[in-house]
């Protein structure tokens, strides 16, 4: 009985066989992230699909126009009821602002923060920015988040005022409520701080500008503490922005225009200028053109003059045109600033460096004999303004006018006028977010 | 004892010689070759086997009185001898009708009296299950234990099949198909509420498999029964084993069925004429609704004329004459959507198969070819088939078989829209009736109303569309099994089986430079480019091929010894291991500027790389999985009375991303039988042939392979800035750490009973299955960072009894009545259910899991608004009932919200089964076959919305019943067009936002049908008129399939079966003609 001995020996050969090699099979493309390469491959993720939600904001301010023979019915589906506020009953085609990517970037950052101490294959200087920037996104992603759908901060008691839900532990498990606006701001401060002890980037190589770097933590203070309206020390940060990097693009010598990752100014080329947004936003309204005085170069370089009332918008509808922080915000910032604080000749002074890029010889030397004799009122006034022509389309504006004076815009759309409301300046939570977690919404009962 | 051995010798002396012809009927008579027949009945002694030609003689005493005559599979049959008749011929039919001798459980074949699992057989032929056209569909009503529901009744659709109710939330609830002893691959169902694309087709592999070459099929429903399966098994195991070769001269059989099915009318749904939608549109304009306000027939020609505004405000009296002239010519226009979409159709079906043996081999070999037309025009379905099946005994311990099963399968029709509304069974019931497809000249007229989201659609035409577009789908599966075993003895026995899946699909979609489909396409693609609006999409059309190949092989082996001791021991014992590998692959390319004349495309110039990268040309997705198993069984039989058995199996497969500990979960069974007959005092009951108690315990299990504890990402490549491609991960599915297997312990307890001599027979379990850690997916709050996650949930059981009565009614020579009766009784509860507390849909705690809650609604209020029946009793509307804030979302805690709704029923049937009753005089065969679903609910779609309703397009009469101005008595009458007002913003925001509309008790309906099957009458024609032509045997056949249904209300629906999906095709009415012959 030889063939059954080996048969048998055979099968017995076969079924004792380990099996866990066979069974160790990794399901293509997948990954679980364990070194420095793959912790990087997960923020990266986040830098690319980080919502374009400042661009959208655009559609609500006094930058564009919507008009019914000239904008696209695509465009109209998407965009016409936030241009005209209708936020209570919006076409169900009707373009939304983000809720969930912004928490899947607080996620990822809160586990980039969590696994620190894990990460394989990489130096120490690589973990620590890896943390930093970390550190840098949740607290942008808080703060963009408490900018759309809380009230402003200059407009509220922040303390007592429903903020959003704040993240910090990477927990599938939570069940956010919300927080108080004022909590949310300590937070960003906080994650800041945080983030200047772990960043070690000064700058990165054209293409990777995306990244936070350590110029940026001041850059975002500034802006943070312009927001709370504390002048003192949005200066100092805006300060030392420009010191660190106060580089302008020259308008009048340069091709390249500000916003694009390319320039100099750049700091962080992160929110990219979302391409279908192009179409929508490419009717500049001509009275916001007219905000730009003659000799001015962003006049024509921004905008391209079809017909005589009708232009271009040059500055966006290319992938090139990614920008979140550049070095011209600092110089507005702390102009504004200066201005606020009594100080008009500081704030002159900020302001000429960039009016020295921007403005031929002509039109500059008329400008600074306009604004040398301004009272302080009157140079803030001008000084916002020229924050609306620097940082125009941008997704500046929105915030600017929500923190500041809210002013009450009006829309007219097939002979009818809408008006904007202080309290359409904060837009309501999404419904999808809501119904997934009625507990945000909880705030007006307590 | 003396006295005894002296009676047989002198009884000795007394001998007869009985002979006879053994024939099959289930083979038009031939004579069955390899017949035992013996002496005595039930404990039968001596005996001889027929002959080639079915031929016996068998010498036995005078005394002898009965001789039984039995054969593999077939029902055994008893002679009563006469005095002077010592020639008996016997006709054996298969045991469908009653019960075979083994079970075949796809890993062993048991002895039915060692059997002490739960487990239904049903015979495939013509006569049984009818004419099918999917093996699926052939179960319908033939299982106690096991219900189906059509998803929908366009050709080749596959039925959703659950035994016993359902025992996994997440993801697998079908049962698990083998063939032949080989799992088969793909055969998950999607819910049924994504067939919303009816003409997607969806195919199952066993939807390749051709019902003729199928000889029975067993279900096993018990742990007892299943635990050998593993985890794979936890929702049942259908185990098909197909047709093979007999001993005997070579039979060649012919058969081929022609099937009519008529267009279905489509008068149920009750949509509105031209007359009544042209009014609605009229009244709408006027009523301040304005949702959409210049769609319809009537805006359409006010806006042409100008007059939109005149007619808002002076109404019709204002209108010029053409203006009037024009709506009253509309109302005249009726377009029968239904006439010029659908058609009546004729279907073919053809099979041939030779089949024979001798005594070391045997073959079978068939070949079938089915074409079915859907009766939407334009979609079409065919069927190759190509079955070889041989075993050979090699020399005295070796056998060998070989099987191969192919079949190529290819649907065509033509390209739907995502939006679903270019599906021709969507768009006959949206289309206005006003519309006409064609002008005076011939030339197409476009739909403007009918249309998705989108307030600007391209062109649509749906007869262009058709012209225009296709969509194919051809799918090539060969599944090949090789079979070995080695019996060293008649106690030890090793086998080993070997099988491979081949499954390849290749889905082609063409969408032409004159379709809606490449309008909207190239209007989706439209970007800036260069200072121009344009699309990146070059003139022509769009190619897109996708080629799918899912490859897995298994290998099983076992070891079986079996003994007898002392003649009242028997012991089996049986161990072996499995080893599955699943490979599949799917490749998708697509071409832009297709011109199908030259085949020819052309480049598509992406302006920037992320644009680009949204419209990938070449796509490719690759998956693996491995499995391991251990598997063991053993029976334990005293005097061939009671019987213990247990079984246990090891499962183990690639999970990434999970410990090693959670890679394997033993899951096991006991089970004991108890044979009450073969007891002593049993003996005088005549009237009881058989009396059997069963009862088993067992553990299944499964596991969710999507879900780890760790943060799983998918690797890509992109750029975030020009010219600097990156690698990425993309991590979005959220980690789980306390994810467990799913468990469910499964006690049954079994009785089955022959009476009469076998004349009633009844089955009757009970069973009771607890599931716990059940897997399900729940909605995370989106603050997480994540929308969904699987967690273990909640537990569940399941408990209901199952009958199955078999009787045959009236048995003599010239006529047959017997009757079949199944019926499952199963209720389900969830015990308990860690519900999220951001869910504001209720726990099903205490409820079915089929639960269905829905706000309770009392009435409308005077303007036309729902209003709520609170808890307390109190009428309130949506503000007080919600507590709404201004911007319309609910104030309530998620808990406060949850405990507003009300339960309403179950999804799922609280009994259901089939009652077949066969009658056999002569030569004449009737069928008729019903089956049934009692007690479900069913949440319907509403019949309008109340704050999005398109006017563009038609709808039921239900519109005409809703609040309008002036509506004084709101008894009966549905809520009104709401819009925004500054009085009730917080309530029209909350109603256009949320689903509250679509939960209220208004759309829940019963669902209760009976469905008559099919009834079939048979013709045998005679051997007389058939010999002189050289034809051995030939059958005729008509049928006739769901004749009609008898249903709880389902006003406004095609069917009651698929009232959850309004876009399903019905399920048609077909008349088959069938010819069987056998050379």
């Amino acid at each position: 009985m030889k063939l059954r001995n080996i048969i048998l020996s055979l099968f017995t050969a076969a079924a004792l066989v380990s099996c866990d090699s066979f069974l160790d099979i990794t399901p293509t493309g997948k990954v679980i992230a364990k070194t420095g390469e793959e912790y990087r491959a997960l923020l990266t993720y986040e830098y690319k699909y980080f919502p374009k939600d400042r661009y959208m904001t655009t559609v609500r301010t006094d930058e564009l126009l919507m008009d019914k023979s000239k904008t696209s019915s695509t465009d109209l589906d998407a965009y016409l009821d936030l241009w005209r506020w209708k936020d209570e009953d919006p076409s169900p085609t009707t373009s939304y602002f983000s809720w969930r990517n912004y928490y899947h970037s607080i996620y990822i950052a809160n586990y980039i923060i969590e696994h620190q101490d894990e990460i394989s294959n990489a130096t120490r200087d690589e973990v620590e920015q890896l943390v930093g920037e970390a550190y840098m996104l949740r607290a942008y992603a808080h703060f963009l988040l408490v900018n759309l759908y809380a009230e402003p901060y200059t407009h509220c008691q922040p303390a007592s005022t429903r903020g959003v839900p704040m993240q910090l532990e990477a927990d599938v498990n939570a069940i956010p409520a919300s927080s108080s606006v004022e909590a949310i701001y300590q937070q960003v401060l906080a994650d800041l701080a945080e983030a200047e002890k772990h960043l070690t980037v000064s700058a990165w190589p054209e293409g990777e500008n995306y990244r936070f770097n350590k110029v940026s933590v001041q850059a975002f203070f500034a802006r943070t503490y312009l927001y709370m309206g504390r002048w003192n020390d949005a200066l100092t940060a805006a300060k030392s922005v420009i010191a660190a990097h106060g580089d302008l693009e020259d308008m009048n010598s340069s091709s390249t225009l500000p916003n694009s990752y390319k320039s100099v100014e750049s700091i962080v080329a992160l929110e990219k200028f979302p391409s279908n947004l192009f179409t929508v936003i490419d009717l500049p309204d001509p009275d916001f053109i007219s905000l730009y005085r003659s000799g001015d170069q962003r006049r024509t370089k921004f905008f391209k003059r079809v017909t005589s009332s009708t232009y271009n918008l040059q500055k966006g509808g290319d992938d090139a045109f990614s920008c979140s922080f550049r070095s011209a915000e600092a110089y507005l910032t702390a102009a504004e600033c200066a201005a606020r604080l009594g100080n008009t000749a500081d704030a002159i002074n900020y302001l000429k460096p960039l009016l020295e890029k921007r403005l031929n010889a002509d039109a500059l030397q008329t400008e600074l004999d306009l604004i040398q004799p301004m009272t302080a009122d009157e140079l803030l006034q001008e000084i916002l303004d020229e924050r609306a022509r620097e940082l125009a389309f941008e997704g500046h504006r929105w915030y600017d006018l929500r923190r500041t004076t809210r002013p009450a815009l009006t829309h007219i759309y097939d002979g009818v006028t809408f008006t904007l409301t202080p309290e359409k300046y904060t837009m309501r939570f999404p419904t999808e977010a809501v119904e997934a977690n009625p507990e945000i919404e909880r705030w007006e009962n307590q | 004892m003396m006295f005894l051995l002296m009676a047989a010798v002198t009884l000795f002396a007394q001998e007869r010689t009985i002979t006879g012809t053994v024939k099959d009927g289930d083979f038009n008579g031939e004579p069955l070759m390899g017949a035992t027949v013996a002496v005595g009945e039930g404990k039968v002694t001596k005996g001889t086997v027929t002959d080639i030609n079915g031929q016996y003689t068998l010498v036995v005493q005078a005394s002898t009185k009965k001789l039984t005559v039995s054969y593999m599979g077939y029902e055994s049959r008893t002679i009563t001898l006469k005095p002077n008749q010592n020639k008996y011929d016997v006709t054996l039919y298969s045991s469908s009708k009653g019960l075979g001798e083994v079970i075949v459980t796809g890993y062993q074949q048991i002895d039915r009296r060692k059997l002490t699992a739960a487990v239904s057989e049903v015979k495939i032929s013509d006569e049984t299950v009818g004419a099918v056209k999917n093996i699926d569909q052939a179960l319908a009503g033939q299982v106690a234990g096991l219900s189906t529901v059509a998803a929908s009744g366009a050709p080749g659709a596959p039925m959703k099949i659950r035994i016993r109710g359902t025992a996994s939330i997440n993801g697998v609830q079908e049962p698990l198909w083998v063939l032949d002893g080989i799992p088969m691959e793909g055969n998950e169902i999607p819910a049924i509420d994504n067939l919303n694309d009816i003409d997607d087709i969806y195919q199952t592999s066993i939807a390749g498999l051709n019902p003729s070459d199928i000889d029975n099929i067993t279900v096993l429903k018990d742990a007892a029964a299943t635990a050998i399966y593993g985890a794979r098994a936890a929702n049942g195991v259908i185990v098909i084993t197909t047709k093979k070769g007999k001993m005997g001269r070579p039979v060649v059989n012919f058969s081929t069925k022609l099937t009519y099915s008529p267009r279905a009318s489509i008068d149920r749904l009750n949509l509105l004429n031209a007359d009544e939608k042209v009014g609605l549109e009229l009244d709408l304009l006027r009523s301040g609704y304005d949702y959409r306000q210049h769609k319809g027939g009537v805006a359409n020609i006010l806006d042409e004329l100008g007059e939109f505004a005149t007619y808002q405000t002076g109404g019709w009296d204002a209108l010029s004459s053409e203006a009037q002239q024009r709506i009253n010519r509309l109302r005249t226009i009726n377009t029968d959507w239904n006439d010029i979409l659908f058609r009546n159709v004729l279907n073919q079906e053809y099979n041939a198969s030779i089949s024979g043996g001798s005594e070391n081999a045997h073959y079978y070999a068939s070949a079938g070819y089915y074409d079915e037309q859907g009766t939407v025009k334009g979609v079409e379905n065919n069927r190759y088939n190509i079955t070889l099946k041989t075993d050979f005994k090699m020399n005295k311990i070796l056998k060998i078989g070989v099987s191969l099963f192919a079949n190529q399968r290819k649907q065509s029709s033509f390209m739907t829209d995502t939006g679903g509304f270019t599906n021709p069974v969507y768009y006959s019931r949206m289309a206005n009736p006003y519309f006409e497809p064609y002008d005076a000249n011939g030339y197409y007229n476009y739909d403007t109303n009918v249309q998705g989201r989108e307030n600007e659609v391209p062109d649509f035409n749906i007869f262009e569309e058709r012209a225009n577009t296709s969509k194919e789908r051809i799918d090539r599966s060969v599944m090949a099994i090789l079979d070995a075993e080695l019996k060293f003895n008649q106690h030890l026995k090793l086998t080993s089986q070997f099988g491979l899946q081949h499954d390849n699909y290749t889905m082609k979609r063409y969408a032409g430079h004159d379709s809606y489909a490449m309008r909207k396409a190239k209007a989706y693609a439209t970007y800036m480019i260069d200072g121009e609006r344009k699309s990146i999409f070059p003139d022509g059309g769009m190619k897109r091929q996708g080629e799918s190949n899912t490859d897995q092989w298994t290998w099983k082996a076992m070891l079986e010894w079996n003994q007898r001791f002392n003649e009242i021991h028997d012991v089996e014992l049986m161990g072996g291991t499995e080893v599955r590998h699943v490979e599949s692959e799917l490749l998708t390319s697509t071409a832009y500027g297709y011109d199908d004349r030259t085949l020819t495309t052309q480049p598509v110039l992406f302006p920037t790389e992320s644009i680009g990268q949204r419209y990938p040309l070449h796509e490719e997705t690759h998956t693996e999985n491995a499995y391991v198993s251990w598997y063991a069984t053993g029976s334990y039989t005293f005097q061939h009375r009671y019987t213990l058995g247990a079984s246990v199996r090891f499962d183990g497969s690639d999970v990434f991303g999970v410990a090693k500990k959670y890679r394997y979960l033993p899951l096991y069974s006991f089970s004991g039988l108890w044979r009450a007959k073969e007891e002593k005092f049993m003996e005088a009951a005549n009237w009881l042939e058989e009396l059997n108690l069963r009862a088993s315990y067992g553990l299944q299990g499964n596991i969710d392979k999507n879900t780890s504890p760790y943060l799983i990402g998918t690797f890509n490549k992109i750029s975030v800035l020009p010219d600097n491609v990156e690698t990425i991960i993309a991590a979005e599915t959220a980690p789980n750490p306390n994810l467990k297997w799913e468990k469910t312990k499964n006690v049954n307890v079994g009785l089955d009973m022959g009476l009469l001599h076998n004349r009633i027979r009844l089955t009757v379990d009970y069973y009771y299955r607890r599931s716990t850690d059940l897997i399900s997916s729940r909605q995370l709050p989106l603050e997480t960072g994540f929308a969904m996650t699987t967690v273990n949930w909640a537990s569940m059981e399941n408990k209901g009894w199952e009958f199955a009565l078999n009787t045959r009614n009236v048995a003599t020579d010239k006529f047959t009545w017997t009757t079949s009766l199944n019926l499952g009784f199963n209720t389900n509860k969830i015990l308990n259910e860690t519900v999220a507390e951001n869910s504001t849909y209720p726990a099903r705690e205490g409820y079915p899991v089929g639960a269905i809650f829905a706000y309770k609604t009392a009435g409308i209020d005077a303007d036309g608004y729902p209003l709520f029946e609170a808890k307390d009793g109190t009428t309130q509307t949506a503000a007080e009932f919600f507590k709404l804030n201004r911007f319309g979302a609910s104030t309530l805690t998620a808990e406060q919200q949850r405990n507003l709704y009300t339960y309403m029923g179950t999804t799922e049937p609280k009994c259901s089964g089939g009652f077949i009753n066969t009658f056999e005089l002569g030569d004449w065969q009737l069928n008729i076959n019903f089956m049934f679903n009692l007690g479900m609910k069913v949440r319907t779609q509403p019949s309008y919305s109340n704050t999005y309703f398109d006017r563009g397009l038609n709808t039921n009469h239900d519109i005409l019943h809703r609040w309008v101005a002036g509506t004084t008595d709101t008894s009966g009458v549905l809520p009104a067009l709401l819009t925004s007002t500054t009085a009730r913003a917080s309530e029209y925001t909350h109603f256009s936002e949320y689903n509250t509309y679509s939960m209220l008790d208004l759309w829940v309906r019963k669902q209760n049908y009976c469905r008559l099957q099919s009834v079939r009458l048979g013709y045998r024609i005679p051997k007389k008129y058939l010999t002189p032509i050289g034809i051995t045997g030939a059958s005729l056949s008509l049928e006739a399939r769901n004749l009609f249904v008898i249903a709880s209300n389902y006003d406004n629906y095609l069917d009651p079966e698929t009232m959850g999906n309004p876009y399903a095709q019905p399920i048609p009415k077909s008349f088959i003609f069938g010819v069987n012959v056998n050379f």
